[in-house]
C-alpha cells in the first residue's frame, strides 16, 4: 500500500504521465472476474445447441449403434426441416398447444390480477388467504397430475360434486372425450400456475406509485377509472413479464399433462412437448427430433426477444 | 503551496458541452465559490478537480504541478459529499482516522494527524460516539476533519446545505466559514444559492453552460457585474433591467417613468440595471419624470417591503426598508442614483461610464 | 361557500398526537399560509381537510356544511402534492384533462379548458410532450394546471415549492398569487419558509408541535409575535432574544439584561400594565431594527462575523447566550473585532415572559 503523499516528485511525474489514467479499471476488474462463469455458460448454453444443430442435419438414431459424433455419416442435409414441414401430426400437436395456451394464459392472467387487487387492501385472514393461494405452485407437477387424474374419474371427485349439484347422477368421462380431456388438462395448468401471475402482478401493483393514485382521487376518478388509467399503464413492464413467461412456459406444458392423460385419448391432448417425447423413447428417431426441438428454439426465441423490446421501451419510462 | 489552475479546459459529455473553455485559479487557502444555475458545469469542474474525469483539452495544475493524467488517489484533494457518507457502523473517530489507516499509515502518525485534526474543528470530545449519536453539526465537522486528516491540498464540497432548512442553512454557513478560516486550507465549494455563495466565498466564478463569466470577490460581483446574466443571477429580488434610450441629459427607461441624468452614461448603451434597493420611491410630483409608475404589489417581509411596480410596459422591484406606508395601485415617482446605475450594451456585456 | 372552518380538530396516529385542538376560520377567497417546521402538524391539517385523514375528533367545515363522511373525490378541492404526482405516462394535456375526462366533459370542451389553462401557465408548447422528461419546474405547473382546470373553490398546495430551485420560486410565488388573485380561490399552502409564507399570504397560521401558534397578516405576526417560537421564525434572520430580569430603577422599570451591562427602558405601554417588577424576561429586537451609535445608551458587544449579502449586510456580534445579529446597508464598515454600540429602535422592542415564552402585552 503506497504511504500518504503530500506533492508529487518529478520522477513520479515522469513516470505517470507516461501511461494514461486507469479511468475503466472497474469496468476491466469486473470482466476479469466473471470470466470463468462466461465460460461456463457458453459451454453449456453453446454446445449443447451446436450439437443438436448438427445432429438435426441427420438421420442419426441410438439404434445405428454409431456415437452421436459419428452422425455426419447418416447426413440428409435439411430433410428432417422439410419432412417437419409436411408433417401433419406435428402440426395438430402445435395446433392443440396453441389453443390450450390462448386459453389458459389469459384465465391465468385475469384471475391472478383479480387476486391481486383484491390483495392490495388489508382484509382479514388475508395472511392464511396468501398462504393458500400460493399452494398449488408448490405441488410437484406430476403430483398435481395424478390429482387431477384422480379428480377426473368417472367415479371420481368432479363428477360427485356434478352431481348434488344438478341433483341427477353425473359420470361425465373426462379424461376418454377428446374435448373433455383437453379441458380437463386446462384447468389443471390453471389451477397450477394462476398463483405464479398472481405474485407477479401483486409486485407489479404494490410498485404503483400511490401519490399518483391520491392525486387521481382527488380528481374525481373513480375506483374503476383509477384502474384502467393509472394502475395499468403503471403496471405494463410487469404485465409484458408475466405474459411472457407464462406463455414461453405454457407453451411447453408437459409434466402435468402427460401423467392426466399420456397424450390421450389417442392424440387428442398431445402437445408439442408430448409429441416430442413419443418421438424420442419410442421412436427414437431423434435427428428429427432435434430439428423440432430446434424449430421450436427459433420461435420461441423470437418471441420472448419481441417480448424483451418492449419491455426495455416501456422499462425506460420511470414510474 | 497549493494553489490550483485550470488553463483552458474542455469537457464534452457526448455532444454537450459541460466546460467550455475554463481557466481560473484558485488561491491556496482560498474560500473559492463556483456558482450558477443547476447544469452550468460546477459539478463538473469538482469532477475534473478531483480527478474522478480527465479533461478533453487544456491543463490541471495542481501546486504547479500538471495533473491531467494522475489518479484522483494522488492528486491529494479531499471531498466532503452532500450526504457526509459517514460510516454509521464506526464511530467517529474511527471515521477520521479511515483514510489514514487504509493507505498504511504508521499508528503514531495516524494519533498524531488525528489529535491535529480533531482540536482545529473541536470534535475531540465527541470522537468516542458513532455519528447517528452526533447532531447535524457536528457530524458536518466529522466529515470536515475525515477530509482533511490526508492533510490535502484542498478539499471539496459540493452544494452540502442545500437540503437542509432555511435556519439552519443560516448558522451552518457561518460555520463552514469560521471553520474554513481557521483551518486555513483552500476550499472549493459549490452552490447554487446566491445567498449563500456571497456570505462564504472569498472569490466566486460565475458559471453560465460550462464558460467561467466573471470571477472576483462577491461585493465586486455584486457591485460591478460583467453581464446581465451574472447581474440577474446575484441578489434578491433580481436587479431590474430595462431597455432605455438616450434622453435629456442622461438615459430614459420605461417609457419615460425612469429619468436618469447622467452625463457619464455610456452613448451605447441599451440597457439600463436597476438593483431594487437602489430604487427610490417617492409621491408623484409634476415635473420629476415624464410618467408616474403605478403599485402593483406590495409584499411585506418584515424588516424590508417589496414594491413591485407597473412602469410602462415594464414591471419593477423595487426593496424598500422597513414598512412605508404604500397601497397597490399608488401613482409614484420612481428615481435612481446616476452612481448606482448599471449599464449595458448590445451584447449584454457591462459598459463603463 | 369556499370558507373553511377547522373546529376543535385533533389528530392522533395511535399514541402519537400530530395535531392538537386547532381552531382555525379561513375566509372565502382568503390565501392562508400553514406555516412552521416539520412535525408541527400542517401536512396532517391540510390532509384532513382535504379528505386524505379522517379528524380523530373536531369537525371541518365547507362554508356551512360538514365534511365528515364526503370521500375525498366528492370534496371539490384542488390538491397540488409536494413531489407533484404527475401521472408520468401520460403527456402533459392529458394529466392537464384527466379532471374534466373522468367527469365525462365532451372531447372538444376539453381541449378548450386543457388549451386556456396551458396558454395561463405557458405550457402550450409542451402540451403533447410525456410528463416524464419534464424539468421540476414545469411539472410544477402542470401539477397547478390539473388541479387548477377543475375550477375548485378551495385550493390546497402542500409545500409546492421546496423542490424547485430558488429563481425559479421567485417566479412561482408570483404566479400562484395572481392565478389565486385572479380566480378568487380560498387558497390553503403549507410551507416551512416562512420568506414564502411572508411574500404570499394573507394571514399566516404559525404552527409548532401540532399546536396552533398564532394566526395573523404576515405584518401582525411580525410586528407582535405571541410568543418566543414566533419571534425566532419568523423574519431572516429571527427576532434577537436576550435573556434578562425586570427590576425598579429611578428610570423606572427595566429590563436588567446581566453580564451585557446595559439596562434598557420597559416599553411604556408595557411597563403600565406589569403587576410585579419581578421575574426573567426575554428582551426581543429585530436585527432590522437596530441603528449604530457612537456612545450613550445602547448594548455594547464585539463584532464575531460580518456577512455581505447583496442589498445588506448582517452582523453577528456577542457571543453564546448573548449572541444577537444586525442588519445593516453596505456601507455600515464594521470589521471582526470591533466593538459596536446598538440602540434597538424603541418601539420595536418586544418583551417576553421566559416562563411561559409568551409576549407581554399592554393592557
Amino acid at each position: 500500500m503506497s504511504a500518504v503523499t503530500a506533492t508529487i516528485s518529478e520522477d513520479d511525474m515522469d513516470a505517470v504521465q507516461a501511461k494514461p489514467a486507469q479511468r475503466d479499471d472497474g469496468a476491466k476488474l469486473g470482466f476479469r472476474l466473471t470470466l470463468p462463469a462466461q465460460i461456463l455458460v457458453l459451454f453449456i448454453a453453446v454446445f449443447p445447441l451446436l450439437m443438436q444443430l448438427y445432429i438435426s442435419l441427420t438421420d442419426w438414431s441410438p439404434l445405428s449403434g454409431l456415437g452421436w459424433w459419428s452422425a455426419w455419416s447418416m447426413w440428409n442435409s435439411f430433410a428432417n426441416y422439410t419432412d417437419l414441414a409436411a408433417d401433419a401430426r406435428f402440426w395438430s400437436a402445435l395446433k392443440r398447444t396453441a389453443i390450450v395456451m390462448i386459453v389458459c394464459v389469459p384465465v391465468e392472467f385475469l384471475l391472478g390480477l383479480a387476486l391481486a387487487t383484491l390483495f392490495a387492501d388489508e382484509f382479514p385472514g388475508k395472511r392464511i388467504f396468501y398462504s393458500i393461494l400460493l399452494m398449488p405452485m408448490m405441488v410437484v407437477p406430476a403430483v398435481a397430475g395424478y390429482m387431477f387424474f384422480m379428480l377426473f374419474q368417472s367415479g371420481g371427485p368432479v363428477n360427485d360434486i356434478l352431481s348434488s349439484l344438478t341433483g341427477s347422477p353425473v359420470t361425465i368421462a373426462w379424461l376418454s372425450d377428446p374435448t373433455l380431456a383437453l379441458f380437463a388438462v386446462m384447468v389443471a395448468d390453471i389451477w397450477q400456475w394462476t398463483p405464479l401471475m398472481f405474485l407477479i402482478l401483486l409486485a407489479g401493483l404494490v410498485g404503483v406509485p400511490e401519490d399518483q393514485i391520491k392525486a387521481a382521487t382527488l380528481l374525481g376518478a373513480n375506483p374503476w377509472q383509477r384502474f384502467v388509467t393509472i394502475v395499468l399503464p403503471k403496471m405494463k413492464t410487469i404485465i409484458i413479464i408475466a405474459l411472457a413467461i407464462r406463455v414461453i412456459e405454457n407453451f411447453k406444458i408437459f409434466d402435468t399433462l402427460y401423467i392426466m392423460t399420456g397424450g390421450g385419448p389417442g392424440v387428442a391432448t398431445e402437445t408439442i412437448s408430448v409429441y416430442i417425447y413419443k418421438l424420442t423413447t419410442q421412436d427414437l428417431i431423434w435427428g428429427y427430433v432435434a430439428a423440432i426441438a430446434l424449430a421450436i428454439l427459433i420461435v420461441l426465441s423470437i418471441a420472448a426477444v419481441f417480448a424483451m423490446k418492449r419491455m426495455a421501451r416501456t422499462a425506460e419510462m420511470p414510474a | 503551496m497549493a494553489d490550483i489552475v485550470f488553463r483552458n479546459v474542455t469537457k464534452r459529455y457526448g455532444k454537450t458541452l459541460a466546460v467550455d473553455d475554463a481557466s481560473f485559479t484558485v488561491n491556496d487557502n482560498e474560500f473559492f465559490c463556483f456558482f450558477g444555475p443547476p447544469l452550468s458545469g460546477k459539478s463538473t469542474i469538482l469532477r475534473l478537480v478531483l480527478g474522478l474525469e480527465a479533461p478533453d483539452t487544456g491543463e490541471i495544475l495542481i501546486g504547479g504541478k500538471p495533473v491531467n493524467a494522475v489518479s484522483p488517489a494522488e492528486r491529494n484533494v479531499a471531498m466532503v459529499f452532500q450526504n457526509l457518507a459517514l460510516f454509521p457502523h464506526m464511530s467517529a473517530l474511527d471515521n477520521v482516522r479511515f483514510p489514514l489507516v487504509e493507505r498504511g499509515v504508521a499508528e503514531l502518525q495516524i494519533k498524531k494527524r488525528v489529535a491535529d485534526v480533531a482540536a482545529k474543528l473541536h470534535i475531540g470530545h465527541i470522537l468516542h460516539k458513532p455519528p447517528a449519536q452526533l447532531s447535524g453539526g457536528e457530524r458536518q465537522r466529522v466529515a470536515i476533519a475525515r477530509a482533511l486528516v490526508r492533510d490535502p491540498n484542498a478539499y471539496l464540497m459540493d452544494d452540502p446545505i442545500s437540503a437542509l432548512d432555511a435556519r439552519l442553512r443560516e448558522e451552518t454557513r457561518v460555520e463552514l466559514k469560521r471553520i474554513q478560516r481557521e483551518l486555513g486550507k483552500t476550499l472549493i465549494y459549490v452552490t447554487h444559492d446566491q445567498e449563500e455563495a456571497m456570505s462564504v466565498a472569498d472569490r466566486i466564478a460565475i458559471l453560465e453552460n460550462g464558460k467561467i463569466r466573471q470571477i472576483g470577490a462577491p461585493a465586486e460581483i455584486y457591485d460591478r457585474p460583467a453581464s446581465t446574466y451574472v447581474a440577474r443571477l446575484l441578489g434578491s429580488p433580481m436587479m431590474n433591467i430595462l431597455k432605455s434610450v438616450r434622453g435629456a441629459g442622461g438615459v430614459e427607461a420605461a417609457e419615460g417613468t425612469i429619468r436618469i441624468a447622467d452625463k457619464a452614461a455610456p452613448t451605447d448603451a441599451v440597457e439600463i440595471g436597476l438593483r431594487p434597493e437602489d430604487i427610490k420611491v417617492g409621491p408623484w410630483v409634476d415635473g420629476t419624470s415624464s410618467r408616474p409608475a403605478r403599485v402593483f404589489e406590495v409584499e411585506p417581509l418584515g424588516g424590508y417591503t417589496v414594491v413591485t411596480l407597473a412602469a410602462g410596459q415594464a414591471r419593477l422591484r423595487a426593496l424598500l426598508r422597513g414598512q412605508p406606508d404604500i397601497r397597490p395601485d399608488a401613482m409614484v415617482a420612481i428615481s435612481c442614483e446616476p452612481a448606482r446605475v448599471h449599464y449595458f450594451g448590445q451584447s449584454g456585456g457591462a459598459l463603463a461610464r | 361557500m369556499s370558507a373553511i372552518h377547522l373546529q376543535n380538530l385533533v389528530k392522533k396516529f395511535g399514541d402519537f398526537t400530530a395535531l392538537k385542538t386547532m381552531d382555525l376560520a379561513i375566509a372565502d377567497g382568503e390565501f392562508m399560509a400553514l406555516l412552521g417546521p416539520s412535525g408541527c402538524g400542517k401536512s396532517t391539517t391540510m390532509n384532513m381537510i382535504a379528505g386524505m385523514e379522517e379528524p380523530t375528533g373536531g369537525k371541518i367545515l365547507f362554508g356551512e356544511r360538514d365534511m365528515a363522511g364526503v370521500p375525498m373525490g366528492r370534496r371539490g378541492v384542488g390538491f397540488v402534492f409536494q413531489n407533484y404526482a404527475i401521472f408520468t405516462h401520460m403527456t402533459v394535456r392529458q394529466n392537464l384533462g384527466y379532471g374534466p375526462r373522468m367527469r365525462g366533459a365532451a372531447r372538444a370542451e376539453i381541449d378548450r379548458r386543457v388549451g386556456a389553462i396551458a396558454e395561463m401557465l405557458q405550457l402550450t408548447p409542451l402540451l403533447d410532450r410525456k410528463a416524464d422528461r419534464l424539468s421540476v419546474n414545469i411539472l410544477q405547473r402542470v401539477a397547478i394546471g390539473r388541479s387548477a382546470i377543475m375550477e375548485p373553490a378551495i385550493f390546497l398546495l402542500d409545500e409546492p415549492l421546496s423542490n424547485v430551485d430558488a429563481a425559479f420560486r421567485a417566479v412561482m410565488r408570483t404566479e400562484l398569487k395572481q392565478l389565486q388573485r385572479q380566480f378568487k380561490q380560498t387558497m390553503v399552502y403549507v410551507t416551512h419558509d416562512q420568506l414564502e409564507a411572508m411574500t404570499m399570504a394573507d394571514r399566516i397560521a404559525v404552527m409548532d408541535h401540532g399546536v396552533l401558534q398564532q394566526v395573523g397578516t404576515p405584518l401582525e405576526v411580525y410586528n407582535n409575535p405571541a410568543n418566543l417560537f414566533i419571534a425566532r421564525f419568523i423574519g431572516a434572520p429571527g427576532m434577537n432574544l436576550l435573556k434578562g430580569w425586570l427590576a425598579e430603577s429611578d428610570r423606572g422599570l427595566i429590563v436588567d439584561l446581566g453580564p451585557l451591562g446595559a439596562t434598557p427602558p420597559l416599553p411604556d405601554d408595557i411597563a403600565a400594565s406589569v403587576r410585579r417588577a419581578r421575574g426573567e424576561v426575554f428582551y426581543g429586537f429585530r436585527p432590522e431594527q437596530v441603528t449604530l451609535v457612537q456612545r450613550g445608551p445602547g448594548l455594547s458587544m464585539p463584532v464575531t462575523f460580518v456577512e455581505r449579502i447583496g442589498a445588506r449586510t448582517i452582523v453577528h456580534l456577542g457571543e453564546g447566550e448573548s449572541a444577537v445579529k444586525a442588519v445593516f446597508d453596505n456601507d455600515v464598515g464594521l470589521a471582526i473585532g470591533q466593538t459596536a454600540i446598538l440602540a434597538p429602535a424603541a418601539q420595536s422592542v418586544r418583551i417576553f415572559d421566559a416562563a411561559t415564552g409568551r409576549a407581554m402585552k399592554a393592557d
